[in-house]
């Protein structure tokens, strides 16, 4: 039972305070907000306790989006209901800050009215919600390419074509008809996180990859969509793929949703979209990758003789080369060392798939000997990988009945982010 | 901060504005002066001056500017109780509106308009709300109800509230549904003997129907409320774990987590031969493993969750070792946890794999995770027998490194090998000794000089090394001095000739220039050993020492048992059960698990009066050293002396009411008796616990015959560990009086320093049997005619060899009035009365010859025919 939510911008201004039990008093805000820029870094911000009153809080959009409680709740109930409000707000409000909750304080009460009642949740959908509420959505900045925040999905693509514009998806979904309001839009984008282990006689220890397909609708009238995914699509480790490319998953988890009448046969999604942002589809796959993994280090690690410590990297992407070539070593990597961490920072902007890169390190260590070169590594690689998905899977098509009148836009995206690639020497 | 330093800044003319603009004819001017109350509000500023103009917003057709109304009303209501009782009209007026948001809108404010005058005018609106036509109206009714309670209880219960709220767990939305569980949960945990919910076979159909069709939050509230339940049998828990197993393929982890508390605790029940049971274990896998594919902050409250369940069933994730691998970028407190997890799953099949990944931490950045990796390592080595030696070589390359804190680690650990394993690995110790300079750590300090007092006789130059130590004896923490002095007696012990000198040296340091006492007493023990009797001391000092086990850091079982129940709270997480950390008494009963293949809870006690099944209970199972004597020849010799010794009192052989498990070392066993006309409850107490028990007291809840404590429960001298206490606690029959099922039931609750236990027993209704209870044969007769013949029962006893029943029972106070014989039969008519003045009245056919005896009673009250007959039983039989 959740007895009180609220929302902190990072410097502990209050944006939104709404207690459901009265239980607690106020001052908890401020004790929460002493508490949690006092913690250190190893200790869990999870959940914190002051005296009886318990903590749960996330942090998105630079915010602080906190519930408390006084019975022995579950935390993950909270934290999931947290993030259900955040992706709320950021459907009724266009985008998550500290000035959109602020404008639209008033919309974000009623929500919150709806969403719990006495600490008790009620409802998290957008669809449900529409129902109720009256207010109407503030926009900060109607439409803006400054607005960053959904950048890194499309990585260095933003450029280019074939892309959707960045700030068409943090746009509010109920925005009465506006400028560009009536613009009928669905996103589907699928989403890989890989994490990788390699070890240091380069062979693959742990390679999995946990994936989502997460769908954005702006579509008011849409009563069905269908999305096909490759044929061939498995799940579970006892079916046995046969030949060719068949994409194979572990484990899959749907939305509540979405039905599945037809996946067995067809591998097709039914989903209801209602408008807003919800994952339709969870996978994973654990170790047996279809391809391997996308980056490869050859590292060779030596003491010269003025006792310096020499790290010569050699780092290959085994992606499939683009036709178009692009020139090898850019001229805006970087790299920079980081006393702090006691680690080296490299930074290589692009990587054409098929290239290799190469990077000579001289570093000088005071007291090297020879048992602590045994201490060097392990080496980590952050990147993203755009238009990739490495399970291979694929949407085939994407229906939306009845057809939707006027002009309507469909975008598919892939890509696949590092979550943890750690290559060990 | 911003908003504190505005607080006492709302002018008279902010204010003044705002009040001409909340009166103001246009309706658009009128919203966004609300809007601006309630931006002041939210900052802290205080806007309660507005009340009655905001007050008067109130009456609008607009939705918008209603919510916004009972936005501010909600908050300040509290402060201003006599201006909220002006917005009472317009909320009965609503409640009474054609459009459903504007009915639910109402009801819900009202509700959380927390003043005790508004309640009694909510009462009847929200009657109306709750048998709605409309869905929505009625879920906010349901939840409405929880909050009237929560302001007054009574009301609630007076105005019949709570059985409305029971119809509604039959409704037809799951929304509904859901909602009046989820209130009517919140409301029994207040009451905790009530049986509000009465889980029962049809009711938890119906919850597993709806369970289907609500919402994620609603799914939630079902499935724990499903885990509170207790199954009858194996069958009906594995029918509800198979219901369930569905919701752990949810996308909500929520719903996945409650789904698996269910399922952990229903499979208790089931035999672990079952063919379901094996299929449940591989199905609870996936969904554990998905949950770590989360945010850091949803991983480590699964991780602090997965670490119980393995400790309850490490077979669910023993395939899934790597999973816990680290990655490098998770959070120290995730990488902790996972650390945690992988020594508690390691096992022979894995523990290659895991050693090569503890061996790459150690090598890490993070201090504070490469300490704990290098512990791992020891711990893997105490825990796999087969790995130590691959252990100890790993940590020997971590020696290797010079890293300061890894050696230190390192040595640490290695002194816990050498206790399980010892006379094994002493080869390493040379490796060790060349480290002894770079050891700044107490406990590294300790360790090492542990090590080489132990292997003294090994180490050429022991008496040299722990001589440097020596040198700053008194800079050393209490830890290394105490090691220190330890380390050089066993040195003397095994070298006496060349190390004289130095003991001296250590015993006058710890006796003459200490302060600390248990150095001071340490240091006088061993003297007075060296100097009284050598040969002892060396008996005392190089004792065999007990072996260490993996053991020591699993949490208690009791304690886990209690957890598992809580498997995905607060409790989960800190690891504490939730009556450490929740006030008053919201959530403090305590959870167990189901027994595994218990039966339908009468069925065990159905015998009440005699008790051949308890016979087993007797010995002491713990296997203590009485046990077993007892144990070779108590059951021929014992028993029977048992028997014809008590069976006068229907005394029941003591039977364990209260085992330890379930009471924090406290275990409860005793029986009834009547003697010379005064019930008594002998209790036998013993702490099986390793801390003293003291301040205990016993209360009974309400039963069927007004029992109650006649005095105060006589345990005066607090109880140790391991002792044992017999009490024997008078009752009395003038309690307050509530009907058990079954009758005889008595609930107990008892107290001590440590938490309040509950238990429940059954006592011989014979107890009851006062000694006056011979009635005059005209008054039997006449009696016997009044009674109709509905309350008559028959029932049979068979196997009976006596000769004269009569004088055994007059015994049990059952007494005989007239006796004759008709066609061989003999005739017994028989009266009783109970301590409440009940009379029952027996005949009792008695044929020459046939062992099968007929009994009728009848009795004004005939529910006790059942009980009494097992009396006769009981006493006819023994």
């Amino acid at each position: 039972m959740i007895s009180q939510v609220f929302i902190l911008s990072s410097k502990g201004d209050h944006l939104i305070y709404k207690d459901f039990r009265g239980e607690a008093g106020k001052d908890a805000v401020n004790k929460f907000y002493e508490m949690v820029t006092a913690l250190t870094g190893g200790q869990p911000p999870v959940v914190m306790k002051h005296k009886e009153l318990h903590f749960v809080h996330i942090r998105q959009g630079g915010l602080y989006w906190v519930a408390t409680t006084k019975a022995d709740a579950s935390p993950f109930t909270i934290i999931e209901f947290l993030n259900r409000l955040t992706a709320l707000v950021k459907d009724y409000c266009g985008c998550l800050s500290e000035k959109s909750v602020q404008m639209n304080f008033a919309l974000i009460y009623e929500l919150l009215d709806e969403v719990v009642d006495f600490g008790y949740i009620q409802t998290t959908s957008t669809d449900i919600l529409k129902n109720f509420i009256q207010t109407e959505a503030v926009s900060s900045k109607p439409f803006s390419l400054f607005d960053l925040s959904n950048v890194g999905l499309f990585g260095a693509d933003t450029q280019q074509n074939k892309v959707a514009p960045s700030a068409a998806a943090t746009r509010p979904i109920v925005s009465s008809q506006g400028e560009q309001g009536g613009k009928n839009e669905i996103f589907v984008d699928v989403i890989e996180r890989m994490s990788v282990v390699i070890g240091a006689n380069g062979v693959l220890m742990k390679a999995d990859i946990e994936g989502e397909i997460r769908v954005k609708c702006y579509m008011p009238s849409c009563s069905e969509m269908r999305i096909g995914l490759n044929e061939e699509f498995s799940i579970g480790k006892s079916q046995l793929s046969g030949y060719g490319a068949a994409v194979r998953v572990d484990e899959c988890s749907f939305h509540q949703a979405v039905r599945l009448d037809e996946f067995d046969t067809y591998r097709i999604l039914k989903v209801c979209p209602s408008q807003g942002e919800q994952t339709v589809m969870q996978y994973q796959l654990c170790d047996d990758l279809p391809t391997a993994p996308p980056f490869r280090l050859f590292p060779s690690i030596e003491r010269d003789s003025g006792g310096r410590l020499l790290m010569y990297l050699k780092l290959r992407c085994d992606l499939p080369p683009k036709s178009l070539s692009q020139e090898l070593s850019s001229p805006d990597q970087s790299a920079e060392l980081q006393p702090k961490n006691k680690a080296v920072h490299w930074e290589i902007p692009r990587f054409p798939g098929g290239a290799q890169l190469s990077a000579l390190f001289k570093l000088e260590v005071s007291g090297l000997s020879a048992a602590s070169l045994q201490e060097v590594g392990p080496v980590s690689l952050s990147f993203e990988l755009p238009k990739y998905t490495s399970t291979g899977l694929q949407i085939r098509f994407l229906r939306l009945s009845p057809i939707q009148p006027g002009p309507s836009q469909r975008w598919v995206r892939y890509v696949t982010h590092s979550d943890s690639y750690t290559i060990r020497i | 901060m911003r908003s504190v330093m505005f607080r006492f800044h709302v002018c008279a003319g902010e204010i003044f504005e705002l009040k001409a603009e909340l009166n103001s004819d246009k309706k658009e001017k009128k919203k966004e002066a609300v809007k601006k109350v309630i931006a002041s509000m939210t900052v802290g500023k205080d806007v309660s001056a507005l009340f009655p103009d905001v007050v008067n917003c109130m009456q609008t057709d607009n939705l918008e500017l209603k919510k916004l109304v009972y936005l501010y009303l909600m908050n300040y209501a509290k402060s201003q109780p006599d201006m909220a009782i002006m917005a009472v009209n317009t909320f009965v007026k609503d409640c009474e509106d054609p459009n459903p948001l504007i009915r639910a809108l109402a009801v819900r404010t009202m509700g959380c308009i927390r003043v005790d005058k508004i309640t009694e005018y909510l009462c009847e609106p929200l009657r109306k709300c709750l048998k709605d036509e409309d869905p929505y109206v009625r879920k906010t009714a349901a939840v409405c109800v929880a909050k009237l309670h929560d302001i007054n209880a009574q009301l609630v219960e007076d105005q019949g509230f709570l059985d409305t709220l029971k119809d509604l767990i039959s409704d037809s939305n799951p929304m509904v549904v859901a909602n009046a569980v989820a209130a009517l949960s919140e409301i029994a945990e207040s009451h905790p003997n009530s049986n509000l919910l009465d889980l029962n076979p049809q009711s938890i159909n119906k919850l597993l129907t709806a369970l289907n069709e609500c919402t994620e939050w609603g799914q939630i509230f079902i499935l724990d409320c499903l885990a509170n339940y207790t199954p009858r049998d194996d069958r009906e828990s594995q029918s509800i774990c198979e219901r369930v197993t569905p919701r752990l393929s949810h996308a909500n982890s929520a719903v996945v987590l409650s789904a698996v508390k269910v399922l952990m605790k229903f499979m208790e029940m089931l035999p672990k031969d079952l063919d379901y049971y094996g299929t449940l274990l591989k199905k609870l896998a996936p969904p554990l493993v998905t949950l770590l594919s989360a945010e850091p902050e949803l991983q480590y409250v699964a991780l602090r969750n997965i670490n119980l369940i393995v400790q309850k069933r490490p077979e669910i994730l023993k395939h899934e070792m790597k999973v816990f691998f680290v990655k490098y970028n998770d959070p120290i407190y995730v990488k902790l946890e996972k650390l945690d997890i992988m020594i508690r799953l390691a096992s022979q099949a894995n523990i290659a794999q895991v050693l090569a990944e503890l061996k790459e931490y150690a090598t890490e950045v993070d201090v504070d995770f490469v300490r704990k990796a290098v512990r791992a390592i020891g711990r893997c080595a105490i825990k796999v027998e087969q790995s130590a030696e691959r252990c100890v070589s790993t940590l020997l390359d971590l020696i290797q490194t010079k890293v300061n804190y890894v050696v230190q680690e390192a040595i640490v650990v290695i002194k816990d090998i050498f206790r399980k394993y010892p006379n094994k690995y002493e080869s390493v110790i040379a490796t060790l000794c060349e480290n002894l300079d770079s050891l700044d750590e107490p406990e590294a300090r300790a360790a090492m000089i542990w090590i080489v007092g132990e292997y003294a006789e090994r180490i050429d130059n022991a008496d040299e090394l722990l001589e440097s130590f020596l040198e700053g004896f008194h800079d050393e923490s209490t830890q290394v001095q105490l090691q220190l002095l330890t380390a050089i007696v066993k040195l003397f012990l095994k070298k006496p000739t060349e190390t004289q000198e130095l003991v001296q040296q250590v015993l006058s340091l710890a006796t003459q220039d200490s302060d600390n006492p248990d150095l001071r007493d340490r240091g006088y023990i061993y003297w007075r050993l060296l100097s009284t009797d050598p040969v002892a001391a060396k008996e005392v000092v190089l004792a065999e020492k007990p072996l260490i086990s993996e053991e020591t850091d699993l949490i208690e079982p009791t304690l886990l048992e209690e957890l598992i129940c809580h498997i995905g709270t607060l409790a989960s997480v800190y690891h504490k059960p939730p009556s450490a950390f929740v006030e008053g008494s919201r959530g403090v009963m305590h959870k167990r698990l189901p027994a595994q293949g218990t039966e339908c809870p009468d069925v065990g006690n159905a015998a009440g009066g005699s008790a051949p099944e308890a016979a087993p209970s007797i010995i002491p199972s713990q296997g203590d050293l009485l046990g077993d004597l007892l144990n070779l020849d108590l059951p021929a010799v014992l028993l029977p002396l048992f028997n014809t010794n008590c069976s006068s009192y229907g005394i029941l052989y003591p039977q364990v009411w209260l085992p330890a498990m379930k009471a924090k070392g406290l275990e409860i066993s005793g029986t009834f008796a009547r003697r010379a006309g005064v019930i008594q409850m002998e209790l036998v107490l013993t702490n099986k616990a390793m801390s003293v028990m003291t301040d205990f007291a016993i209360q009974f809840n309400r039963n069927s015959f007004g029992l109650a404590p006649a005095g105060p429960l006589q345990v005066l001298t607090p109880l140790g560990p391991n002792q044992t206490i017999e009490v024997s606690l008078p009752l009395s029959t003038v309690g307050p009086v509530m009907k058990m099922d079954p009758l005889n039931n008595l609930q107990v609750a008892v107290k001590n320093n440590i938490d309040v236990f509950y238990f429940s027993c059954q006592y011989p209704i014979s107890m009851l049997f006062v000694e006056d209870g011979k009635m005059e044969r005209q008054v039997f007769l006449a009696t016997w005619k009044d009674i109709p013949n509905d309350n008559e029962s028959q029932f049979q006893i068979q196997d009976c060899h006596l000769n004269s029943a009569s004088n055994k029972l007059q015994g049990s106070n059952i007494f005989t009035i007239a006796k004759r014989t008709v066609e061989g039969q003999d005739m017994l008519y028989m009266s009783i009365k109970l301590s409440n003045g009940i009379w029952v009245l027996a005949e009792l056919k008695v044929q020459a010859g046939n062992p099968n005896y007929t009994i009728s009673l009848k009795c004004r009250a005939p529910e006790v025919s059942q009980c009494v007959f097992q009396c006769y039983e009981a006493v006819l039989k023994n």
